[in-house]
């Protein structure tokens, strides 16, 4: 199935019906999203403070198996499911005519595109601040026994992929919607989505590490540095903005402005 | 005359075009928020952690050392862009206050709820004294050198005197055991942590009195000196991140 | 309320899950991870006693116990120039209210000598009510948590009843869970409301895409007005002010601060309790039957003293194996023995049991077969880099004298 720009423009019809102006028009789903990601992590957050002292010290015992890596297989289920199917239907309605593009249709697409970026920051806060300080104080109250954690299981195994694939799913919709992320790759997205990836790479040498080489949990240490370069990367965002207000200014400019 | 003081710059934009512009100014204010409480918090804590989530870990040496080295890196690339491009002087107090909400948040639901921590042995330190006035710096010098050396030595002279109020009293002595101990060290030894035995403690064990007993001043126009440094180097990496190319290829 | 919502959201998970709300609490806090060569040959406890086992908040629990330091410390890791005596919990459910090694008082970290022997004793106060499954254990530097042996511990009471109060040298009473905390949260209130006021002065105004335009048109300076520059002028006259008032009004507060302390603490060892030489044990040959779970050390052991000695136990990495003869009888010596859920039920077996007389030199095959060598991940020695066993040998004589000697050996396996 191929979409055109035409086809995909905002019906007046519906935007009467929502009762948000043109450019935003995506503003619901985007809060749904938001109100969805946050059941999800205080879900899973809650879930911890039922279960992680009860069943989740201890790696060999069957309680174990049954609270947490059953845990674990649901989220890699979860997440096999979910983000083929996202990325699948981004690109398969992507617009195949961007050169016919209306001034008004792309504005309101860098509106979604933040969109679609803030819920990726959302995600990278629960993975990066929340939960990620929350494994130090987690590993005060157990000994550390395997590469899956009460902890981890959630931290490394669900929080980490899913800000990757948002990310990603950030990027394909730029790529598939906006003429100049369509023309070229745009560095700063690219950089903004990619670098946080190698987070989960760096998540292969911090269990190595404590595995072999380092059993506390002294948090600053140099082993743990290849997380923090892998997020400086998210300073692309700030090129993003700089290449969407450029855009956004000339395409300002073309449109007729109402009261 | 006060509703005229509070008169903001006149825009380029009037009608749904000026609307369209601040509906955009929320999305970004959303998305940035969260972007710099993850990633600015992650770097903080995997720099500077240990030193910023216990009482014990706060130190002369190290502690006045290694947080402004560490923390003038967000505020200075984000100034980099805000200040640059928008002439918006708030980068430093933005990347602070985010930083801090997200300890908080970690501190009270991780530490205190999830793991029993009392929340005064893991109060975080505060920065954000050291950022206001890098932005003031910045603002109203309009220049890299200057907020560099300025503000780059204010921001780490400011901080530890910025949390001494909180900190100080945590540093009266108690006798424990027949030994002289602090009450940030009492935390460590009473309140139980299975991966943070004493002995990883980075913390001042003592040699640095060659000019008496100035452990602290020197510890802090040391970071003084590397943050003049640090904050051009992150500067320009705010700037390098801050690219507007397409490329061909990846 | 926010405990509460939290309790709800987990319980709703379990649904999606498709788990029960009641699950058994586990015992093990991930001891086993550790490798066997690791907990066999460098920390080897034993006596370890809980002075009770319901405590209500605010009670005393004292854990005592003794340990001896392994000669035959592996290579892997390194020496004990820092370890630290530590208690496993899930969290500060206890505080340590006093620790004691060799009767040394001690709140940090310690260095501890090869084949020197130690006793300690860790006074903990209950802080919340609940189940806990509690041991003694070592945090060795680079090397991980050496766990000592467990013990169900069952709190009870109410956690607002806990307090902590501590006398400082002025001869204030502090109580530790509350101390600087609402001075903290002040503090940082009234930054951030400094801060907020800050951000919301330029947040109010149009942001980006009218701020850019106007810098790209040349129109940069009137988006810094006046005002604007009058208040940052403030805040550096302002800030630094308050910073530096209140250090000062800190500093005459609290007029007698000191720094963190650093002591590392050299313990000497004891008189020698374990290798003392009056029975010496050397190990001939020990061999590990992987599909019966066996292992069987065949063992030199001469007699000096002057009384006949029997074999009581042998123990490695917590697990025992008692001499049941043996523990018949000598009733008055088994405090310790019935609730240790590791201790094999099969006993120790040894090929000749008669005491051995004073003088008498013997070569004694000793078998500890038990599902514990797997089930406490201790066969892994045989897949390990460094496959040498390493435990406790008890004999005793007819007046319950014990002599100790702390054995090591490679492992043979016998895989079928």
């Amino acid at each position: 199935m191929s979409v055109a720009s035409h086809d995909i423009l905002p019906a007046k019809a519906a935007i009467k019906k929502s009762g948000l102006p043109w450019y935003i028009r995506d503003l619901y789903i985007y809060l749904l999203t938001f109100a969805g990601l946050t059941v999800i992590y205080v879900g899973l957050r809650s879930y911890q403070g039922e279960f992680g002292l009860l069943t989740g010290l201890d790696s060999s015992e069957p309680e174990f198996k049954t609270y947490w890596m059953r845990l674990l297989y649901i989220e890699l289920g979860a997440l096999a499911l979910v983000f083929p199917a996202l990325w699948g239907y981004l690109w398969f309605t992507r617009d195949r005519n961007l050169d016919a593009i209306a001034p008004k249709e792309e504005i309101r697409r860098y509106f979604t595109l933040t969109m679609w970026i803030s819920i990726y920051t959302f995600a990278v806060y629960w993975a990066g601040s929340f939960f990620a300080e929350q494994d130090n104080s987690w590993h005060q109250a157990s000994v550390r026994d395997s590469p899956f954690t009460a902890s981890h299981i959630i931290e490394f195994y669900f929080n980490f992929p899913a800000y990757i694939l948002l990310g990603g799913s950030a990027w394909i919709y730029a790529r598939t919607r906006l003429p100049l992320f369509a023309k070229g790759f745009s560095l700063p997205l690219t950089l903004a989505v990619f670098g946080p990836f190698m987070l989960m790479i760096a998540v292969g040498f911090n269990e190595w590490g404590h595995t072999f080489w380092f059993r506390e949990e002294f948090f600053g240490a140099p082993m743990h540095w290849s997380f923090a370069i892998g997020v400086w990367f998210g300073l692309g965002v700030s090129g993003i903005l700089l290449q969407q207000v450029s855009r956004l200014i000339e395409l300002l400019d073309q449109i007729e402005d109402a009261p | 005359m006060a509703t005229k003081a509070l008169e903001v710059p006149p825009q380029p934009y009037t009608g749904e075009k000026a609307r369209l512009t601040r509906a955009y100014d929320y999305l970004i204010l959303v998305l940035a928020l969260f972007l710099f409480i993850g990633i600015f918090h992650l770097h903080m804590m995997l720099t500077v952690g240990d030193w910023d989530f216990w009482q014990d870990w706060k130190d002369r040496q190290w502690w006045p050392l290694v947080t402004p080295l560490m923390m003038i890196t967000f505020p200075a690339a984000v100034q980099a862009v805000l200040w640059s491009n928008f002439r918006l002087p708030m980068g430093a107090t933005l990347c602070i206050s985010c930083l801090l909400i997200g300890a908080w948040i970690a501190r009270y639901f991780s530490y205190h709820l999830w793991n029993y921590f009392p929340i005064n042995e893991v109060m975080p330190a505060t920065m954000l004294p050291s950022a206001l006035v890098l932005d003031a710096v910045l603002m109203l010098t309009n220049s890299v050198t200057v907020t560099s050396i300025v503000g780059g030595m204010a921001f780490a002279l400011l901080f530890y005197p910025s949390n001494w109020p909180i900190f100080g009293m945590f540093h009266v002595p108690v006798e424990y055991n027949g030994a002289q101990l602090t009450i940030a060290d009492l935390f460590g030894f009473q309140y139980i942590r299975a991966s943070m035995p004493e002995y990883l403690r980075i913390i001042e064990r003592g040699a640095l009195r060659t000019y008496g007993q100035y452990a602290t001043p020197l510890s802090a126009f040391c970071s003084a000196f590397l943050c003049t440094l640090m904050y051009p180097l992150w500067w320009y990496m705010g700037k390098a991140f801050a690219t507007t190319k397409y490329v061909k290829n990846i | 309320m926010t405990k509460t919502m939290m309790h709800l959201l987990g319980i709703f998970c379990l649904g999606l899950f498709g788990l029960t709300f009641a699950p058994n609490a586990v015992y093990a806090h991930g001891e086993k991870s550790l490798e066997p060569f690791i907990r066999m040959r460098t920390i080897q406890w034993y006596d370890v006693r809980w002075s009770q086992d319901k405590p209500r908040v605010n009670d005393e629990l004292v854990i005592t116990g003794k340990f001896h330091v392994a000669e035959d410390w592996p290579r892997a890791v390194p020496k004990p120039d820092a370890s630290y005596l530590n208690v496993s919990s899930p969290g500060p459910v206890f505080v340590r209210t006093e620790r004691y090694v060799n009767g040394q008082a001690t709140a940090g970290s310690a260095a501890l000598k090869l084949g020197g022997d130690y006793d300690f004793k860790i006074v903990l106060k209950a802080r919340l009510p609940g189940r806990y499954h509690i041991h003694p254990f070592f945090n060795l530097h680079d090397a991980g948590a050496v766990m000592g042996p467990g013990h169900w511990i069952e709190v009870t009471g109410v956690p607002a009843a806990f307090t902590n109060p501590v006398k400082t040298l002025n001869g204030d009473v502090i109580d530790m869970e509350t101390y600087g905390l609402a001075n903290g949260i002040g503090w940082h209130a009234f930054w951030f409301a400094l801060a907020a006021a800050w951000l919301l002065w330029w947040v109010r105004r149009p942001l980006f895409i009218p701020r850019n335009k106007m810098l790209q048109s040349g129109q940069g300076d009137a988006l810094v007005t006046p005002l604007d520059r009058a208040i940052a002028a403030g805040i550096l006259v302002v800030v630094p002010l308050v910073v530096f008032g209140a250090q000062a009004m800190t500093d005459s507060q609290y007029l007698n601060t000191i720094p963190l302390q650093t002591a590392l603490d050299q313990i000497e060892p004891l008189a020698p309790v374990v290798n003392t030489g009056l029975v010496q044990v050397k190990v001939q040959r020990a061999e590990y039957d992987v599909p019966s779970r066996s292992m069987t050390i065949v063992t030199q052991i001469r007699n000096s003293s002057d009384q006949p000695v029997q074999i009581r136990e042998f123990a490695s990495g917590n697990v025992r194996f008692i001499n049941l003869a043996s523990h018949q009888a000598n009733q008055d010596a088994n405090q310790g023995i019935d609730d240790d859920t590791l201790v094999a039920p099969q006993g120790l077996s040894i090929d000749s049991p008669a005491p051995i007389k004073a003088g008498e030199s013997r070569i004694v095959r000793l078998t500890g077969t038990d599902a514990l060598w797997a089930t406490q991940r201790l066969d892994g020695l045989i897949r390990d880099t460094d496959s040498r066993l390493g435990g406790l040998l008890f004999l005793i004589d007819a007046t319950s004298n014990r002599y100790i000697a702390s054995i090591s050996s490679a492992v043979i396996p016998k895989f079928d």
